[in-house]
Order: structure tokens, then sequence, then C-alpha cells
């Protein structure tokens, strides 16, 4: 069947009042022939990719935070080895070894946790491209407990996507076109 | 920078080991109290005057301090021995590892323990550690009305408000002792010089030298065996020896 | 507001009687109570974005003026002066600034212990009191930091010590227990403001998109650019498991090092084995006791709070609070008992200076209302589900603890092993001061409540989901699922 090609398709924004029907939805997209890189689903609370029969969603954050923590251990141990020899002579304090082991355990945990806790945050931030003030696709329902699901596939028509969702139960259906937030 | 093998580790000598260097005998039995001591350091370190509130408030800041105990209401009053107190230079002093600034350090070369005034942010956890309560802090900044200023030992510096401070074993006569005998190309002498609360002390109560050589005064008197050290249970390895008979009263 | 209402008592059947009824649930806990997402976010942004009535701009500007005096004021006045403006002297050299550091440090593990413990043993009462808990850690925080820098001598050097490359090559001292309170106290700091605003940036999206004018462009910036894709709510969640795991090590590391700026001196008394857990349960002590009264305050004076927060909050902190205060018991004998069978002669002539010395009532005071008065009172449910009355409890528990605090440093540093040097501590500029710090908090409390909202409404939109009535047998009970 021929394809309107004459303007980009912005792709289609449907409002879902609850989770059941989401997950209908995207089920029924996926047999409809949409895949699944080709729709995203945003809500205003936390839904695990399983309930909504999505693939799992790959995240960086762990990795990151591991990384973070051999940083952390890593600037530690400088200053807990290396930095004592930097001195012009060494410098002596009562009668404790010039590098003392429990002070030593403190400084290596400390900054470990410190070094993996503010990569953890960096890692959201990167894996979420935060901040992101550009135009994005979304419509403030979202934040009032909805589910919404952004279908932007070249290969299956728009309309049929719209009939599936309008039988479905979306609450509205409109072109998810990029405004500022 | 120096790298480990500029260092040679291994004969970094703790403190302990060596037995310190300059050490002091002080004898209780023939201190009188006069207190000569506490004014000649006073003078000679540029000590501040703080003052009768402050002092009567427990800021006075005498490098040493004579203390003394009695019992008894009067006329049945019994005293000990006055007891000089200042600075113990310890071997294993507990004020060093707590500074977080490294301003309190021990001295490889005199074996003394350092206060390092430039670098003293004013955190007093070092007065808290020291077992002798040696250590005073400069609470304010205290008036020097002229023409008093004039009175400053020129080899001592004076400091502000916010650091800390306590007895050196009179660092700079040791250094201008050390420089002068260094510049003619010998050793100091035993009593060549001392410091200034044993060279005011009229009845030579205290003693002060090295205690590396066995044949300074100083050494023998730490070694007949009369003496002790306070609080050496504590394992700080002062450096002072007491000899107290308390006889008296 | 029809929530927290007590009902007339009448004759019940059986049911009703043991508060079965699905009508008693709903009326009793928040997460079997659901109202519609959009409802809730209005509440919560009602309260926020309301004009400021003249009581609030009062308040605000009789606590800045307070905090202008008390804490700006008088510490130029400190810094030109010197620190012999304050009370401390020798043999205390350490005063009222430490006593309120180790008090403010705390007050703030009560925050963590409720974002991350109670979050990690799935304690789901936790869910609305989160943020009100997260920012009582960064809050206190902040006033412990301003304490630990008012009592240095010489603060305007305090970067001397921070670990960083200099000319002279000096880094600071890691022997020292205040340089491991650097590292600890930094660590925790950023740690929980970090905590504190991963789970608000989807609050502040939902405030970007309920808001107009200024508001809105604040919160825009804020919320960067978040729309609750799965992607980012898996990265945040993440985070958040991370963070929640992660932070209570920090926690506990942090009052232990603090403890060990005191363990790890000479000093009769302070050189006990037992400071580490002592210090920690003594700060979830006071912490939870703030805890409570805080949020007795946000419940009465912020409007819809009565919804998020019920008497069944008061009852569970305060059975914590119960339990946190045997613990301390415990500890505290340990720490007394020890010392008092040990015989050294300087920790008997401590312990009979705290016990019958001048200042013998606040050791008295101190065990009256860290240990009496808890147990006395939050064994009783209808007692501890009464707002007013745990958190009058709360503030004892507070009061109890800064004389904890103060019978630890200044009054122990009285008594050392040179007699000669004994004198009483007497509080100097620190009583203004502390004021300051202390009327701060409830003022960053006051502006931020109308700046964010207080409740992190998506968790309770997330426990709500999860929780639901079930009938087993005759009787119908809350199953709780796991959503994660």
């Amino acid at each position: 069947m021929a394809e309107s090609k004459s303007k980009k398709s912005q792709g289609v924004l449907a409002v879902f009042g609850d989770l059941e029907p989401t997950a209908d939805a995207i089920e029924n997209l996926r047999k409809l022939g949409v895949s699944d890189e080709c729709m995203y689903v945003i809500s205003g609370v936390p839904v695990t990719e399983a309930m909504l029969g999505r693939p799992k969603q790959w995240s960086n954050v762990p990795r990151v935070a591991m990384g973070g923590a051999i940083l952390g251990f890593s600037a530690a141990s400088f200053l807990a080895f290396i930095a004592p020899y930097w001195y012009p002579y060494p410098i002596q304090v009562s009668t404790q070894a010039f590098v003392p082991w429990p002070p030593t355990f403190v400084l290596l945990f400390e900054l470990t946790m410190l070094g993996m806790l503010l990569s953890t945050f960096l890692a959201v931030f990167l894996d979420s491209f935060f901040p992101n003030y550009r135009p994005m696709q979304y419509v403030p329902e979202v934040s009032d407990g909805k589910y919404a699901i952004i279908v932007e596939c070249a290969h299956v028509e728009e309309s049929k996507v719209k009939d599936l969702l309008k039988k479905l139960g979306a609450e509205s259906i409109k072109p998810a076109e990029a405004k500022q937030l | 920078m120096t790298t480990l093998s500029d260092l040679k580790i291994s004969e970094v000598k703790l403190a302990a080991e060596e037995g310190g260097k300059w050490g002091m005998v002080i004898d209780q039995d023939i201190c009188t109290g006069c207190q000569a001591c506490v004014a000649a350091c006073s003078m000679e370190n540029n000590i501040p005057f703080v003052g009768e509130d402050d002092s009567g408030y427990g800021r006075a800041m005498h490098w040493i301090r004579i203390e003394r105990f009695w019992e008894g209401e009067y006329p049945e009053v019994k005293m000990t021995n006055q007891q000089p107190m200042m600075c113990q230079q310890c071997g294993s002093a507990p004020c060093e590892p707590v500074c977080p600034a490294f301003a309190t350090v021990h001295s490889q070369a005199e074996q003394l323990n350092l206060q390092v005034y430039n670098r003293c942010v004013g955190t007093r956890y070092c007065a808290n550690n020291c077992p002798y309560q040696v250590r005073t802090f400069n609470w304010r900044d205290y008036e020097r009305p002229e023409p008093l200023p004039n009175q400053f030992n020129p080899d001592v510096t004076v400091r502000r408000r916010g650091v800390m401070e306590k007895c050196t074993f009179c660092i700079q006569r040791i250094h201008r002792a050390q420089d002068k005998a260094k510049a003619e190309g010998r050793e100091v002498m035993d009593g060549e010089f001392t410091t200034a609360c044993a060279q005011a002390c009229p009845t030579n109560a205290i003693t002060f030298g090295r205690i590396d050589k066995e044949d300074t005064l100083v050494y023998q008197m730490m070694h007949h065996g009369h003496g002790k050290k306070h609080l050496e249970e504590l394992g700080t390895l002062p450096n002072i020896v007491y000899m107290n008979g308390n006889g008296a009263a | 507001m029809a929530y927290g209402k007590k009902e007339p008592e009448k004759k019940k059947d059986h049911h009703e009687h043991h508060g079965h009824t699905e009508e008693h649930f709903r009326e009793k806990h928040l997460m079997l109570d659901p109202l519609p997402r959009g409802v809730m976010n209005d509440m919560v942004m009602e309260a926020v974005t309301e004009k400021p009535s003249w009581k609030w701009w009062a308040t605000v500007i009789l606590m800045g003026a307070t905090v202008a005096y008390c804490l700006v004021y008088s510490w130029i006045v400190l810094i030109a002066e010197g620190v012999g403006v304050a009370g401390v002297n020798r043999p205390s050299y350490w005063g009222i600034f430490l006593v309120n550091t180790v008090f403010w440090i705390g007050i703030s593990h009560a925050g963590t212990f409720i974002s991350a413990i109670l979050r990690v043993f799935k304690a789901e009462f936790r869910r609305p009191f989160t943020r009100v808990a997260e920012l009582m850690t960064t809050f206190g925080l902040v006033q412990a930091g301003f304490s630990i820098f008012m009592h240095m001598g010489r603060v305007w050097l305090f970067y001397w010590l921070m670990p960083y490359p200099n000319q002279r090559m000096l880094w600071p001292n890691f022997h020292s227990p205040l340089s491991w309170d650097l590292l600890a106290i930094t660590t925790y700091l950023l740690s929980s403001t970090m905590y504190l605003f991963l789970p608000l940036i989807p609050d502040l999206a939902m405030a970007r998109d309920k808001t107009t004018g200024w508001r809105k462009n604040f919160y825009r910036v804020l919320a960067l650019g978040f729309r609750g894709t799965e992607g980012e709510w898996t990265h945040l969640r993440n985070a958040m498991n991370i963070f929640a795991f992660a932070i209570i090590p920090v926690m506990f590391s942090v009052h232990t090092i603090v403890s060990w700026d005191f363990a790890a001196a000479t000093r009769p008394g302070w050189n006990s084995t037992i400071f580490g857990p002592y210090f920690v349960i003594g700060a979830l002590h006071s912490g939870m006791g703030a805890a409570v009264v805080v949020l007795a305050a946000v419940r009465t004076f912020i409007k819809n709070m009565d919804y998020f927060i019920r008497a069944e909050h008061f009852d569970a902190i305060g059975k914590l609070m119960l339990i946190i205060s045997m613990g301390w018991a415990y500890f505290f004998f340990n720490d007394y008992m020890v010392q008092w069978y040990g015989g050294d002669k300087w920790t008997k002539q401590l312990l009979h200076f705290h016990e019958a010395g001048p200042l013998g009532w606040m050791w008295f005071a101190m065990l009256i209302v860290n240990i009496a008065i808890p147990w006395a009172v939050l064994w009783n449910r209808k007692w501890r589900s009464t707002p007013w009355l745990v958190s009058t409890v709360g503030i004892l528990i507070n009061v109890g603890m800064w004389f904890e605090r103060y019978i630890i440093i200044p009054i122990t540093l009285t008594i050392n092993r040179m007699p000669f040097t004994w004198r009483m501590y007497t509080p100097g500029i620190e009583i203004p001061l502390g004021i300051g710090t202390l009327v701060l908090f409830i003022l960053l409390y006051v502006i931020f409540a109308k700046l964010i909202p207080m409740i992190p409404v998506w968790e309770v939109q997330e426990g709500q989901m999860a929780h639901q009535l079930k009938k087993f047998g005759r009787e119908t009970v809350v199953q709780v699922s796991e959503l994660e």
C-alpha cells in the first residue's frame, strides 16, 4: 500500500489512563508490525519494562558507578601511599608509622564511596542526556499519572496505528510534536 | 620531589629509639615557686600579656607554669613541692598525629616537638590531646601597648590570634649555639647555653642539655635513679625528668 | 479534612472492633487510600504555589533577622576578635561549637536512615516523608559545617585541610581524625544532596508541568528535561538503588569518624572503644526525634499534608524511636559500666564530676529524657499515634542528646590528668551562634516548602499501586506487591 511520504511523519502520541490498556496496546502494536525500537513509553510512575512487555533497558549506571569507585580508590591510594613521599623530608608525627594502616583504611573507604556516588549521579545525567532543554515529545498529562505511547514507525501506516490505539481505549491521540517542555 | 632512595627511609629513626636529644631535669625539692622561670620564658618568647580576666578564665599563655598543691585549711595547710610544668617534648607525642594541618610535627634534627605557627589553623585538637595540658592558644590578638614591643626577642616570631603555641626548649637558643659552634668548627659544649627558664632559676632547679651524650650534667642527673617522668604510663616518652623527694613540709 | 479525624466511639461488630473494615484501612493507611495522581499532584503543588500568607512572611522576616544577627553578625565578631569571645579555655579547648557540630551531624543521620535504610528494608511507610527527611540531612549538615568552621582559630585558612596540590607540596595530615572527618562529611554531604536531588527530578518535572511564570522556568531548568521515558526511569532507579545501599555504610562511617575525634584522644572519658557505635546510635536517637518534630510541623503548617502524613507514620517512627532509645541505653550503659568498673583514678573523678559536679543536673536530665520518657510513652500505640505527643518526646530527646554531647565535650574536658588546670567552661558567643544555626535550619525548611514539592508524589503513587486489600478467610489484610 502506498505510504504518504510527502511530509516527514512526526509520529503518534497516545495517552492511556492505566497500565493494563498500555501493555495491551504495546502488545498489539507489536503484532501490527511496529518494532520495539520505533515506540517508547513515557509514564509518571516507574513501571518495569516487564510490566509493559518491553525489552529490558540498557543502563550504564552500574558500570560507571564501578568505574567511579575505582577512580576514588586510586585517588585515595595516591593520597595515602604516594603523597606522603612528596614532602621535602618525611614528616614524622609521634611514633606512628609513616604510612599508618588504620587511617589509610579510612581514607580508602571514604574516597572510594565518594567516587562511586559522584559517578553514579553523573551517570544518570550522561545516560539520560540531562540536562536537555531542547523541544521534546511530551504531554503534561504524563506527570498526572497517565501513560503515553509514542510511535514513530516508518513502515507501518499511521492511520492503522491510530485506529488500533483508539480501539484499545486511548484517551487522546495526537501527533507527537516536539515542544519546549 | 624527593625519591624514596633519597630519603633512605630505613634510616629515619623514631625518637623512641634514639632516646631524644635535648632534655631537662627539674629538681622539685629546690624549686621555691618564685616564678622567675615563667617571667623569663615570657620575655624570651614574646608571649603576650593576656590580662586579668582572661587569665582568671584559664587562658593564661605562659609556656611554663608552677603548679601548687595543698591540702587542709589554714593554719593546718600541708603543701607538696612546687611543680614547674612545660612541654615535655614527648618522644611519642600525642599532640602530633591529631593536627590535621601538620602544624605540630616531630623534628628529626633536634628530636623536639615542633609547633609551626604559620601552618596552624586553630582546631585545638593538639591541646586537647596533650596529657600535660601545656599548650596555650592565642584566643585573641592581645594588646601590647608601647613601648612593650621594644622588648621583643628578634629571634622569635610573634603569633596572631588563632594560633597554638607552647614551650620549644628555646629552640632559637639551640640554633644560635649550634650556628656559633659550627662557624667556629666545633661542637656545642655542655653548659654553653641554656633555656631561658633554666637561666633565670635562682636555685638552679632546672638543668638543660644534651641527653644523648653521657658526659653532660643533665644526662648524669637523669640517670642516677632518683627521678621520674610524669604520666609515663601513657607511653608519651617525655624528655623531662622530675626529681621529687617531697621532703619539705 | 476528614483524614485523621477521630471517629466517635460506637458499638462495633467483630470486624469493626478489630479495625478490619475497608473503610478503617483507608482512613488509617495512606497506601490503601489512593487518590488519582492528578489530585495528589494538585494537593502538593497547591501547598507550594499558594500565595504565602502574612504569617509566612512574618515568620520568614523574623527568622531572617534572627539569623542575620545571631549567625552572620556574631560570626563576623568571632572572626574579627578571635575565638576568645567564645567560652573555650584551658582545659576545655572544645565547647559548644563541637557540641553543635556533633548534634547537627547526628540529626542529619535520621534523614539517611529514613530514605535509605527504610528503603532497603522495604518499609513502605517511609514513602511520603523521605524528602522531608532528606532535607533534614542536607540542612543539618549545613549547620554542622557552619559550626565546625566557627570553632577554628584561623578559619580563613580552612582550605589547608583539603587535599589539593600546592607549591609547598603539603598535603593534609591523614593521621588526624579531623582529616577523616573532612573526607567523611564531604562525602556524606555530597552524597545526601545527590540522593535528595535524584528522586526530586520527577517531582520537579511534575511541578514544571503544573506551574506558570517564573516558577515554570525555575522548575524547567532544575527538571533537566525529564520526561519519564523508560530509559530515564531505569537510570534513575538504578542510581537510587546504588545510592540507597551505598549511603548506609557512608552514614555509619561518618558518625563513627566523628566519634573518633574523641575516642582517638588520650583524655579520660574519651579514650573509649565503644564510641563508634555509641555515637551512631546517639545520632539516630536525636535524629529520629527531630524527624518526628519536622513531620508534625509539616503536617500542621503546610496545606494538604494531613492526607499524606498520618497517625500511622508517627506510630511507625515512634516504634523506631523506642527501639533506638533502648539501643542508646545499652551503649550508654556499656560505656559507663566499663569506665566505672575499671577504677582508674582519673576516670573515677570524671564520673563523679559528671553526676555530682555543678552540672550534675544535666547528666540526670539526659538519662530521664533519653531513656525514661521514651520508654514511658512510646510503648503505647495510641500515644505513639498522637503527633503532638510524639513530637514532644522528640524535642525532649533532642534536648537530652544535646546534653549528652555537652557532657561528653566541655564537661569531660574539664577533668584531665593535670588537676591544676581543671576549670569550668562557660559559653560565650556560642549561644547566639548556636541559636542562629537552629533558626536557619527551620528557616530553610520554611523557604523550601514554598520552592519544591515536599512529598515525593511518584513514590506515594508507586506505593499505592503496590498495596491492596485481600480477604484471608474472614479477615481483610493488607497485601504489598514487590513492583521492582
